[in-house]
């Protein structure tokens, strides 16, 4: 179970991004975040899986025998522990473009296997055969051996929701899967989702009422930084004017500033006040 | 404010600032033109290059270049010795400088390495990239003595510098997404390096590797003349000696060394890039 309990993303302007932030996500969730560009849902994510740290608040995901995994306020081990357990599912182009499909899959459990025998020697068969288990349940199978960066974009959104599931998590975050998909492929991808989210919750930022109030269980509105809308996704139609009155802020991405430090190996800094970049 | 038959009179404003914008431009295009025929024609005039010395200098040039024909084919067999050398030395340098470049490349990118340690690094391959190869080879020389030692290490280490500077400025633009990733799935720094970095930045090693393979056997024949052996050695040795057959036996391998090495180069990148090879 996944429990944000009053996040706050707050830049040294004062601007609050995120503002006072609240939800548990439990067992047989299929959560959709929505909001306008720029609304705080990504970097709502991006804190649950400690790519940001939040200036206030608590992030804790509970695992089987009630083992407790914080991804706020922690060290770069504590964090890493905790990313073990969350299955990051990127919008497009996240795949190691110049490896295989397959070898893509095993990155999953990258946080499982011992850094230097995985740093030395390879993968084992083991992760291979169970990475083509992952897979098959997206259909990708035959493709094991290509290249990831042949592939179409529905293919790659496959392969990464594969990598996710071969990392067994107990929670799945999924950042605006469909936004550069067809229709169609839009909605295959949601079919893998939600059968999925049966066995593990899945939370996906989106921006798609109509798919959203057909696959997802529960839907959460987020305009300027906080909640406006915690409830069940057919009821969406009354609220997208709340949801997604007036703003169109820039999206805040603080990684792509090149001055800000480097967020992959621990703890990211405090966003600073660089910021601008469109997404 | 000029105005311009557009179509509809709100679209004037935006196309005049167009224009100006274009206008602007030009303006800078021409300056730059007028500041370099400038500079050519003020330094050529403050060291005397004319037009008359260089008919004077054509005049006693021609006959002494026939004394260069035919060339001393009997000392083609003794020449195969430094031109191994020269080969050889190439070789081993750029197998040197790929093998080093990758972790000082790493250790320049801002999206890897911390800040202290990436301003060092790259200041170290400013420097070597600052000081030309003969430079470096003439304060080697002053340290190891005549040979092929010093010529070896300032190829190497010029190889280096350059390698490094190009792989860090792809490392760079690896996309953040990606790596974030990886990250996200509890992967450490090494593993992060290992299985997302390196494969998206071998294929630029391979190609720029190469390449630097075909400027070091040139390097290398212009560094023997200085004095690090091989056919470079054998030729400034001719030329000082008024050996013109002789030298021009040796110009003549080095331009098949080149070729040779050349086409080599090219074969094997053209496999490279093409995924073949390297993936």
């Amino acid at each position: 179970m996944l429990s944000v309990s009053n996040i706050s993303v707050t830049l040294p302007n004062g601007k609050r991004l995120v503002d006072h932030v609240n939800f548990r996500v439990g067992r047989g969730e299929f959560v959709a975040i929505l909001g306008s560009s720029g609304a705080g849902k990504s970097l709502t994510l991006r804190c649950i899986v400690g790519l940001t740290q939040p200036s206030e608040g608590e992030i804790s995901i509970t695992g089987e025998a009630g083992k407790i995994y914080h991804s706020t306020n922690v060290c770069a081990k504590e964090l890493r522990r905790a990313r073990r357990h969350i299955g990051l599912i990127f919008q497009g182009s996240n795949l190691v473009k110049r490896l295989t499909v397959l070898e893509n899959v095993m990155l999953g459990r990258l946080g499982h296997i011992s850094p230097w025998r995985s740093c030395l020697f390879g993968f084992k068969d083991s992760d291979a055969r169970e990475a083509m288990v992952a897979l098959d349940r997206v259909k990708m199978a035959p493709f094991a051996a290509r290249l990831a960066g042949s592939l179409s974009g529905g293919e790659m959104q496959r392969v990464s929701i594969a990598r996710a599931i071969h990392q067994r998590p107990l929670i799945y975050l999924a950042d605006e899967p469909i936004s550069s998909l067809d229709p169609k492929n839009a909605e295959a991808i949601m079919a893998i989702l939600q059968p999925l989210s049966r066995e593990t919750p899945v939370i996906g930022a989106f921006h798609q009422p109509g798919i959203v109030a057909k696959y997802c269980t529960r839907a959460l509105g987020i305009h300027a930084g906080k909640v406006v809308y915690d409830g069940s996704p057919q009821m969406l139609p009354h609220q997208l004017e709340s949801i997604y009155s007036g703003s169109d802020q820039q999206a805040y991405f603080p990684v792509l500033e090149s001055n800000v430090p480097p967020s992959f190996f621990g703890p990211s800094a405090q966003p600073s006040l660089q910021q601008g970049v469109p997404v | 404010m000029a105005t311009f038959p557009t179509p509809d009179p709100r679209l004037n404003p935006p196309f005049v600032e167009w224009k100006e914008s274009l206008a602007s431009k030009r303006k800078k295009q021409w300056t730059i033109f007028i500041i370099l025929a400038l500079l050519v024609t003020v330094t050529s005039w403050r060291c005397e290059v004319n037009v008359n010395s260089f008919i004077t200098g054509i005049h006693k040039g021609i006959p002494l270049f026939g004394m260069f024909f035919p060339p001393e084919w009997s000392s083609c067999a003794s020449m195969m010795q430094p031109m191994a050398v020269t080969i050889v030395l190439a070789i081993i340098a750029t197998i040197l400088g790929m093998s080093f470049s990758l972790p000082c490349a790493l250790a320049a990118s801002f999206n890897l390495a911390p800040t202290p340690l990436r301003i060092l690094m790259r200041s170290f391959i400013a420097l070597e990239r600052g000081l030309p190869e003969i430079v470096q080879l003439l304060l080697l020389i002053a340290v190891f003595g005549l040979g092929i030692i010093p010529g070896l290490i300032a190829l190497s280490l010029s190889s280096i510098g350059m390698l490094a500077k190009l792989l860090a400025d792809v490392i760079e633009e690896i996309e953040p997404h990606m790596l974030e990733a990886v990250a996200g799935t509890g992967a450490t720094g090494a593993q992060i390096i290992r299985y997302a970095v390196i494969p998206q930045v071998l294929p630029a090693l391979f190609a720029n590797g190469l390449f630097r393979f075909e400027f070091n056997v040139r390097a290398g024949v212009i560094l023997g003349a200085v004095g690090g052996g091989g056919i470079g050695y054998v030729m400034s040795t001719a030329m000082g000696s008024l050996d013109y057959q002789r030298a021009c036996m040796a110009t003549l391998l080095t331009l098949v060394l080149v070729f040779t090495a050349e086409r080599i180069s090219d074969f094997l990148r053209a496999r490279v890039l093409d995924g073949g090879v390297v993936r």
